[in-house]
């Protein structure tokens, strides 16, 4: 069973680097854009800390590591989640979601891994620049127990990450026009790029328990600082396991709705 | 292989009128109409059958088949495929079967369609020896060998609906569900599906439900039709038989070796068409050979023919004939 | 197309616009939920102020500037790019060609008709600003009302018509989304939409008001939280409109050439 996915994987893996082949041209631009937005992104850094040393207990030097993180999971992000998200929506648009409903295999998991974009991973190098630069400005390098905590917190930010996809693409199948879907999703994800401790009140919780983007940015950068308890360890994988639960149940709850309903 | 007892599916609509004041008015309260695509249809289909599914648009057609290949839940009644019910989605199931819809795509845009056939093996865990064996059979059959190389979307209509259909095929299905499969192609790319669908059946014993607008794919693929109409079912059984219950009159075509006046052809029969040396005459069955010896010894006969009434004439009477005996029911 | 019968068609086409509007509504509120950048950036200037005063902003001003932000960019709002765009690749641009009426008329059309949906959006946010952090949320006098209202009709038309140039340009070249998106980076950084202005640096200062992007978001915002005087007001709106009238230009031009185009290659 398990390796017959992993060979469906390595197919699907496959038809996508060919395809990424044939738009090469693309990579230039890509790779341009993404990078220019991630610079567009540190405005408001810079804009901010022009005023204050620090701020909510950050630094300059640390707020970057929180942006490193925003960044290199953007890279994910739009590398390996987004791309399918969009073909989910152009399924259901035009019909076609009945051939993947048709395949005897997970329709999650045909879904999920139908199209990556390996340009994109120019964002995680991005991301690994803007860590080093933190670092160099707060003047010391991380603790080897932090970069392991980190690492663990990489697992769960991307599976929460692609929990809240599977969410997202869930609302499509009972929203008719869905293009606006992969913009919203970003624009939330957008809020990640802050040290969590700026928010309070409501979005403090809703970024905390309802959208965890506290937990998938902050937590890995304070990993780093060697500031982050153990509990909160703790917590971000019980609670990212359980959002991966959740998630898995409103998929196979609307794709029960899609077939008992739809045309 | 395929039996349903008392299939019914019906919908849930929103209607809205037109008009903006209705448009704000939908916001607050929305009126639900409840739609009866299928409305209690039973039939049985045996192993190897080739069946056509025929009635107008929205008749129930496309949601029987969705039905069938368990992509639609139904509302009541009993559904089952090869022993499996369909809506539970087993593995096994979709493993028999296939659903080629001519109006959807499942061919990556943008790689050529070999990928595609490659992607299908994986999903349907076809073993690499018989993979390759029906490729080389399908690109024989379809002549795909120059298309499978190019990317899908360079292709035209007809050569995307032949690789369609191979990637439908590359496991095997013991059932194929075919939802418009020659919609938008020219009639000598009709011709080439036609022959390899049929083909297909017969080489494999594959059990074959066809959905079409070109009644000339009926009547070359499918010896027995199901008429549904407004979600029911009307008819069950040979096309021949339908024809003659519909439209009993034979039609005598004549095409003479000179001009003859309309008069000179009343007597014979009715008559459906006449311009200078050809004519259509209409006639009951049991008048046929007398209408014929009749015709060959008073007018000066070339070439003479007896056919049925074309099938597009006589689907079209049949729903006009079922609307009206509805509307009669209803007042 | 007579400029008469354009005039005459116009209210139906608004009338549908909004009726679209209405049918879509689900997509429009999900479309306001990606829209909440501003309420994050108030979170984050209000922190940032909690000790002291930013430049000339309190934590009260900028919760006064930022749902200001929020509610011009729901009123400005423009997506013809992506229309265009998309018409261009599933041809169905060819479509709208054949009526007798520029499609440019239908895309403003679509686009104003969901402003009335948005108002249900606004409104309140406006009467909660005001509620919060007081009068001071809405213009002041009667000249502010015209001046701002004058401004936010600038504000779309720039970006209305900015969409209208770069999706035409989806007729020379494929990837014209792409292009949409470095805008829209610009735009962010520049607009005012993620910080006042004003706490730019003052060189930068210069170039961004001769830049379009404040004039998107940033001069409408400032105009309804009553930061100007009526002579200062006025010299920003004259700059605002100067850009209208030149992304006319530009647009239409793009737009005329890019047709002549698309009819000699087809779509």
């Amino acid at each position: 069973m398990l390796r017959r996915y992993l060979r469906l994987l390595g197919v699907q893996l496959r038809a996508s680097s060919l395809l990424a082949m044939q738009y090469r041209g693309d990579f230039v631009i890509e790779g341009i854009i993404s990078l220019f937005w991630t610079a567009t992104a540190l405005a408001p850094l810079f804009v901010v800390y022009r005023e204050r040393e620090s701020i909510a207990g950050w630094s300059f030097g640390e707020a970057l590591l929180v942006i490193g993180w925003f960044t290199l999971l953007q890279g994910i992000l739009e590398g390996a989640i987004n791309p399918s998200l969009t073909g989910v929506v152009e399924h259901i648009r035009k019909g076609t979601l009945d051939f993947v409903l048709l395949k005897p295999a997970d329709a999650q998991f045909l879904v999920s891994t139908a199209r990556f974009l390996p340009w994109r991973s120019i964002n995680v190098l991005a991301g690994l620049g803007l860590f080093v630069y933190g670092f160099h400005l707060i003047g010391r390098a991380p603790s080897l127990v932090g970069v392991l905590a980190s690492l663990v917190l990489l697992g769960t930010s991307v599976l929460l990450l692609y929990s809240l996809w599977i969410l997202t693409v869930a609302a499509a199948f009972y929203v008719v026009k869905v293009d606006n879907l992969t913009y919203f999703f970003t624009s939330i994800f957008d809020a990640a790029r802050w040290p969590a401790s700026v928010f309070r009140g409501v979005l403090a919780f809703v970024f905390t328990f309802v959208i965890p983007l506290a937990v998938m940015t902050t937590f890995p950068a304070e990993a780093m600082l060697g500031r982050l308890p153990w509990t909160s360890l703790v917590w971000a994988v019980v609670g990212s396991l359980l959002f991966a639960f959740l998630s898995r149940r409103v998929w196979l709850h609307s794709i029960g709705h899609y077939t008992s309903a739809s045309s | 292989m395929i039996s349903v007892r008392d299939l019914r599916k019906h919908y849930q609509v929103h209607k809205r009128p037109p008009g903006l004041k209705a448009a704000l008015r939908s916001v607050i309260h929305r009126t639900y109409t409840s739609v009866k695509a299928v409305d209690g249809i039973s039939f049985e289909i045996k192993p190897g059958e080739r069946v056509g599914f025929l009635g107008p648009n929205g008749a129930g057609k496309t949601t029987t088949l969705k039905v069938l290949s368990g992509l639609l839940h139904p509302s009541s009644g009993e559904v089952r495929v090869d022993g499996h019910v369909p809506r539970h989605r087993e593995d096994a199931f979709l493993k028999k079967i296939m659903l080629v819809m001519g109006q959807k795509q499942q061919l990556l845009w943008d790689l050529p369609p070999a990928e595609t056939f490659e992607l299908n093996r994986a999903i349907y865990d076809v073993p690499r020896a018989q993979y390759k064996q029906t490729l080389d059979e399908l690109v024989t059959l379809l002549e795909l060998e120059e298309l499978i190389g190019k990317p899908a979307r360079q292709l035209s209509l007809g050569e995307r609906m032949k690789c369609e259909l191979a990637a439908a095929l590359i496991h095997r299905p013991k059932v194929l569900f075919l939802d418009e499969p020659t919609i938008g192609l020219d009639v000598s790319m009709q011709a080439t599906m036609r022959t390899f669908i049929k083909s297909y059946n017969e080489r494999n014993g594959a059990t074959l439900i066809l959905t079409s607008h070109y009644m000339d794919d009926v009547a070359a693929l499918c010896p027995r039709v199901i008429v549904i109409d407004k979600g029911l079912l009307s008819y069950d059984g040979g096309l021949d038989a339908l024809v003659q219950r519909v439209r009993p009159e034979k039609r005598v075509v004549l095409r003479l070796n000179q001009a003859v006046a309309a008069d000179s052809l009343a007597p014979l029969g009715k008559v459906v068409t006449h311009d200078n040396v050809t004519a259509v005459l209409q006639v009951p069955q049991d008048a046929v050979n007398a209408t014929v010896s009749r015709a060959l010894s008073s007018l000066p006969v070339q070439d003479l023919t007896v056919e049925n009434a074309p099938l597009e004439e006589v689907m079209s009477e049949l729903f006009a004939e079922s609307k009206a005996r509805r509307e009669k029911v209803g007042a | 197309m007579s400029a008469r019968s354009t005039l005459r068609a116009l209210p139906t086409l608004l009338r549908i616009g909004v009726s679209e509007a209405v049918a879509y509504r689900a997509e429009m509120f999900v479309w306001v939920l990606s829209t909440t950048m501003p309420l994050i950036m108030m979170a984050l200037w209000t922190a940032v102020a909690r000790e002291a005063p930013v430049g000339p902003y309190g934590s009260q001003d900028f919760v006064r500037y930022f749902l200001a932000a929020f509610v011009v960019r729901q009123l400005t709002g423009a997506w013809a790019a992506w229309m265009i765009n998309y018409e261009v690749r599933q041809g169905t641009l060819a479509m709208r060609l054949l009526r007798p009426i520029s499609p440019l008329w239908s895309y403003a059309a679509e686009n104003i008709g969901a402003m009335p949906m948005r108002l249900f959006v606004v409104v309140p946010v406006a009467i909660f600003a005001v509620s919060t952090v007081g009068w001071k949320s809405v213009p002041e006098t009667a000249w502010g009302w015209v001046f701002f209202l004058v401004s936010l009709f600038g504000a779309w038309l720039i970006t209305f018509l900015v969409n209208v140039a770069i999706g035409t340009l989806s007729l020379y070249m494929e990837s014209s989304t792409k292009l949409m998106d470095v805008w829209l980076a610009l735009f962010f950084v520049c607009s005012g939409y993620l910080y006042p202005v004003d706490l730019f640096p003052p060189v930068w200062r210069t170039l961004i008001d001769w830049l379009p992007f404040r004039y998107q978001i940033g001069l409408p915002v400032e105009l309804m939280t009553n930061a100007h005087g009526f002579g200062d007001a006025l010299a920003l709106l004259g700059r605002q409109w100067l850009w209208v009238g030149l992304l006319l230009v530009i647009s239409l031009g793009l737009w005329n050439r890019g047709l002549k185009r698309f009819a000699a290659f087809g779509g």
